[in-house]
């Protein structure tokens, strides 16, 4: 992973996208559940990642077994810092998770307050009813956390992509395929639309080189699937609608109303 | 029989019926269509959906004037507010800040999770923690306090807690909370609101406010309000002055050094030159007694002085005199005292421009006074009682700390009976006093107090201050240095028990979350419950019971389900659905009156102070030689003509124009006029005065886009020729230097100032309050929102958020009515010097410290007191000795 390359570029294809294996001559539904795992499994990280500040359990993954990985993809912790003092560690990225994430004047993680400048709007809605077709139901563990939290909206697509591998587990094809289909549509629609631009502005802010990475790493993965997943227009318009200044609020009818006008 | 055939369909005869019935068309309107206006109110639909939104009503707090609300709600998230047409004060009317409230709940810039220092104290660096991990530290450094306390066998200790507040509407949750925790060291912010006018008029009628029947009045003098957009009750009260001034056509006549819009509006304006409308109002007394134009009965039975000592009380006050002072014309006086005094019912109605100043409180006393002498109170038309109505403490309620707080009730300020918050910090730096938990709810000193960088210094440095928990849902320049921030919610998503007197009809009203606290947030109420528990988790400290509440909901039920008349009506139920008790009719669509269900106007209760004692209150009562009625020590009542009426809320239950009380500690017990500091200015130096807007509170709202974008920046008012003589035009930059240091502005040259005054808004040039306040978002990032806010970023068309005057205002308190005096900051302006730039502010702490010390010569021990009241009959050597005594 590159870490001076601040735009995205994109390849065609790639692992990720499970369902191409499952087409593939060599596969078959053990090499797509397989696909659908390692899927499962990197969006359950970023968001993990996301959601809430790296804890002691969290921590010892990140340094132990997802070590090999995480390090050939060129996320690398600092070793002498979290060896060292682990602690100092938690405490440096909690700090830096709240600046960030959490505090006034933080890079809000959620997509109403992107798309709609405040929190808890129609996105919201649009989450809520995403997570309840799949059987969910979104309950925060601090205050001021949402359903459109784009650590949570990684977390679900991990979810999805979990389910679907399991439906592939026992040969039902008919639900991977809806599993998949909902994860697509969830992925194009309402993360496709802001969260890679959002990552790009989160890391350009953030000043701990974990969240920097973190933040690098899932723009990269969700410009990878979402090229693979979009026809060129509309990824075109997925690209144009990152780079956005997000949409414009210029009439309110029920402001005019309120205001007697 | 009419066929088909026999129809002309042409044109022609399309139009000739056209005609026809055009001529009589109202007879064939359709009796289903109404004017929208006439549907309009209590009632919202979905845009969308065309469902029916949900409405629950609530009270306004998007500033202190407590308004009738309704919300409405769709899938869980308000979408509008409006007034509820059952307040019989607000009548279906917010102001701006009222309906942009909402915005507040969805602002990405709201605190909705507690955090943590974790850098150094004002570093912004924080770590999120939940409300049970926030309320166990908060409750460990307050037990740790109670236990020094207990060791030291001293309760004195249990004043180092401090709760602060800026505006606090919990309905008396904060001192159970204080008082269960032994402390008393409550401190409000009324002294740099109006507590001067509070104390010109407790000691003379009673209660700390009037309230004006603008709406049936003919004749009104405004001294320093800007009743229409601002000032106390500012919703209710300007309508009803519309309501007078357009439907029964009273004058209105105003005294403003500023043409505020309730200027603009008024028949006649005149800019008395500031701190001098005590000297106008003296002089229309002096007018209307020498003249015979007062109510001689009403002076007689009424107050307790006579008409023959307030003839020679005003001997010196001619309207030659307040010329002199005030700059306004002595006819003009002359002519507007005879109009008043002539045209009934008239009133007065004044706020802050008499009485934030030294001595702010004999001017309010003065401007009591015309309404008394013309025998306007309390009659229709014309200067009344405030009206308001109480509700019960659920019981057990704690009582309060053992010891008294000098911070508190500050003894150098015995009379100031809104206690003297400007001057906290300076104490604690002196160390007359000791902090170990400072608490604040709804405060932004480091914005709004005078000299505000004092403040900052003060909050900054953990010697004063060890350990600060604010309770705001906002990251205001104050809430920025504490060590642990426990946000409250919003007001529409907590409850609170309510009642304002806010007109003419007495009414309770509450808060309630109009949605659930967003994102689980917790409102403060239910942090207060979570504390105590802590604090007290066997019992043994017994003040667990005190807050033996299930929910908070519970709580509002102790507060309203036994009143009378409430508890028939419902209780809390009631209330939660109408938000208001009791309804005293509807407003009727075409006068905007209240009327019952015959179309009946419902009147007012009138007069009062007049109503009757019955027999058995009189029983084994005694009357005095004045005529007052006591019953067990207790003044009940005057008698007038053999007639007990219960009277004023005074010790002679009369009007007291002369205050014994006053005289006590060296202060002149009549209305006078004392010539400020200021008034002596050089010639070139000009006097430095702020003044709030329509759209905004003094602090708060300036993170809400729609107001912002309303109002956002404040260049300072200066007079044509103010600026000529200093080669500055309009827009110019320019210094404004006091004592203190200077800020760097811009100039706004406009006729509607005095020629010696400066004008600055509050509400402008945040330095935190979120990134909206700040305009943080463009000098950070022009090419896109920091946070994605596309409002923001978008429709964020200027990119000037003004500069705040406070840290140049000098520490100037009232020894009377312990007010800041806001108006009293002389300064100089110039031409901005090479090298300044807009925004710039140079202050010195060390300046603000001798400002306190100055001020203190004026506090009744001091020797500028005794200097400025030699008139007074006292035996100057043996004033009382400053004591503390217990407040609140
Ligand atoms: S005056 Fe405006 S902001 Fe204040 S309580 Fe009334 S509606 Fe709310």
């Amino acid at each position: 992973m590159d870490l001076s390359q601040n735009t995205v570029s994109p390849a065609r294809g790639g692992a990720t996208k499970c369902e191409e294996a499952a087409v593939s001559p060599a596969g078959g539904h053990g090499a797509r559940a397989a696909e659908c795992d390692a899927l499962a499994g990197l969006y359950r990280f970023l968001g993990r990642c996301l959601e809430e500040e790296v804890d002691a359990d969290f921590l010892a993954l990140l340094t132990g077994p997802l070590r090999p990985a995480l390090t050939e993809i060129g996320l690398v912790l600092d070793d002498s810092l979290v060896q060292s003092d682990a602690a100092a560690f938690l405490a440096s990225t909690a700090e830096e998770f709240t600046a960030l994430f959490v505090a006034p004047g933080a890079v809000s993680p959620y997509r109403s307050v992107f798309e709609k400048g405040r929190n808890f709007q129609e996105p919201c809605d649009e989450a809520i009813a995403a997570y309840r077709q799949a059987g969910l139901e979104f309950q925060n563990r601090y205050s001021g956390e949402f359903p459109d939290h784009v650590g949570v909206m990684l977390g679900f697509v991990g979810w999805l992509a979990e389910r679907e591998a399991e439906s592939l587990g026992v040969a039902d094809e008919v639900a991977a395929d809806a599993w998949r289909v909902r994860r697509e549509t969830f992925l194009l629609e309402q993360l496709g639309p802001w969260a890679p631009g959002w990552c790009r502005r989160a890391r350009i802010l953030a000043q701990h080189a974990f969240y920097r990475q973190v933040l690098e790493l899932t723009e990269r993965v969700l410009w990878h699937d979402l090229q693979a997943l979009a026809d060129r227009r509309r990824f075109k318009e997925l690209e144009r609608l990152n780079r956005r200044a997000p949409v414009r609020l210029d009439y309110d009818a029920d402001f005019r109303k309120a205001s007697g006008l | 029989m009419i066929t088909r055939n026999s129809l002309n369909l042409t044109r022609r005869g399309f139009m000739k019926l056209g005609g026809t019935a055009a001529a009589v068309a109202a007879s064939l309107e359709s009796r289903r269509l109404v004017a929208m206006e006439q549907s309009l109110g209590g009632k919202d639909f979905s845009a969308v959906t065309g469902a029916e939104r949900q409405a629950v009503p609530y009270t306004c707090l998007a500033c202190n004037i407590e308004d009738g609300g309704v919300a409405f709600v769709e899938n869980g998230r308000i979408v509008k507010l409006e007034g509820n047409m059952d307040h019989p004060n607000t009548r279906g009317k917010l102001c701006a800040k009222g309906n942009a409230g909402y915005l507040h709940v969805y602002d990405p810039d709201r605190i909705m999770t507690p955090l943590q220092r974790t850098g150094k104290r004002g570093e912004g660096k924080w770590k999120r923690i939940s409300y049970d991990e926030a309320a166990t530290i908060l409750a460990a450094k307050l037990r740790q306090v109670i236990d020094r306390s207990e060791r030291e066998g001293d309760p004195a200790i249990r004043n180092e807690i401090v709760f602060k507040w800026g505006r606090n509407r919990t309905g008396g949750a904060v001192s159970r909370f204080m008082h269960a925790l032994g402390s008393n060291t409550m401190v409000n912010h009324t002294n740099i609101c109006e507590s001067s006018k509070k104390v010109g008029l407790e000691p003379s009628w009673g209660p700390d406010i009037e309230s004006c029947d603008w709406a049936n009045t003919k004749y009104i003098i405004n001294f320093g309000s800007n009743v229409l957009e601002t000032a106390y009750f500012m919703n209710p009260n300007a309508q009803r002055l519309v309501d007078g001034v357009v439907a029964n056509k009273a004058k209105l006549v105003s005294f403003d050094v500023r043409l505020s819009n309730t200027a603009g509006y008024s028949d006649e304006w005149y800019a008395p030159f500031p701190g001098t409308d005590g000297a106008i109002a003296l002089a229309m007394a002096h007018v209307i007694m020498n003249e015979g134009l007062y109510d001689a009965d009403f002076v007689r039975d009424w107050t307790n002085v006579t008409a023959e000592q307030l003839i020679a009380h005003l001997k010196p006050y001619t309207p030659e005199f307040a010329e002199e002072e005030s700059g306004v014309p002595a006819r003009d006086i002359r002519r507007i005292a005879r109009e008043f005094a002539t045209t009934k019912p008239a009133t007065t109605f004044s706020y802050r421009g008499p009485c934030k100043h030294l001595w702010g409180a004999y001017q309010e006393a003065a401007i009591h006074m015309l309404n008394v002498i013309t025998g306007n109170v309390e009659t229709k038309g014309g200067y009344c009682l405030p009206r308001g109505m109480g509700w019960p403490q659920p019981e057990p309620n704690p009582p309060a700390g053992k010891v008294p707080s000098v911070l508190a009730k500050p003894p150098l300020y015995p009379l100031a009976s809104h206690a003297v918050s400007t001057n906290v910090p300076y104490m604690i730096m002196k160390g007359e006093a000791k902090v170990s938990v400072w608490m604040s709810y709804y405060d932004n000193p480091v914005y709004a107090y005078p000299s505000s960088h004092l403040w900052k210094d003060f909050l900054t440095d953990e010697s004063h201050v060890p350990f600060y928990v604010s309770f705001s849902p906002y990251m205001s320049e104050t809430t920025e240095l504490a060590d642990l921030i426990i946000p409250d919610v919003t007001y529409l998503e907590r409850h609170d028990p309510e009642s304002m007197p806010s007109g003419l009809y007495p009414c309770l009203s509450i808060r309630q979350p109009v949605i659930k606290p967003l994102g689980g947030t917790q409102e403060f109420r239910q942090t207060l419950i979570d504390v105590i528990r802590k604090v007290d988790p066997d019992e043994a400290l017994g003040v667990r019971k005190y807050f033996a509440f299930d929910t908070v909901e519970d709580w509002m039920r102790a507060h309203f389900d036994n009143i009378p008349g409430l508890k028939e009506a419902g209780g809390w139920n009631a209330l939660k659905e109408k938000g208001v008790w009791p309804i005293y009719g509807k407003v009727d669509q075409e006068t905007a009156k209240l009327v019952d269900r015959n179309g009946n106007e419902v009147e007012a209760e009138y007069g009062l102070h007049r109503k009757r004692l019955s027999a058995s209150e009189i029983a084994d009562a005694e009357i005095d030689v004045q005529g007052t009625i006591r019953k067990n020590g207790h003044a009940i009542g005057v008698s007038i003509n053999g007639r007990g009426h219960v009277g004023f809320g005074t010790g002679s239950r009369k009007i007291e124009i002369y205050k014994e009380g006053w005289r006590e500690y060296g202060f002149n017990p009549m209305p006078v006029y004392k010539r400020l500091a200021s008034r002596e200015k050089k010639p070139d130096e000009l006097v430095l005065t702020t003044y709030k807007v329509n759209v905004h509170t003094q602090s708060r709202t300036s993170s809400l886009k729609v107001l912002a974008e309303l109002y956002h920046k404040n260049p300072a008012w200066m007079n044509p020729g103010t600026a000529a003589a200093r080669d500055i035009t309009d827009g110019d930059l320019i210094r404004v230097t006091s004592p203190l240091g200077y800020i760097v502005t811009r100039a706004h040259v406009t006729e509607g100032i005095h020629p010696e005054v400066i004008a600055i808004s509050t509400a402008c040039g945040h330095d935190a309050y979120g990134r909206l306040a700040q305009l943080k978002h463009r000098e950070a990032d022009p090419e896109y929102a920091l946070g994605g806010d596309p409002d923001v970023t978008h429709n964020v068309w200027w990119d000037d958020k003004g500069v705040h005057p406070n840290p140049i205002i000098r520490l100037a308190v009232d020894p009377i009515g312990g007010s800041q005096g806001w108006y009293d900051t002389v300064v100089s302006v110039t031409k901005a010097e090479p090298g300044d730039m807009y925004g710039d502010v140079r202050v010195s702490t060390e300046q603000a410290m001798k400002d306190y010390d100055e001020t203190l010569r004026y506090a009744y021990t001091g020797d500028l007191h005794r200097a400025a009241h030699k008139e007074v009959d006292v035996d100057w050597d043996n004033l009382p000795k400053p004591a503390l005594s217990v407040g609140h």
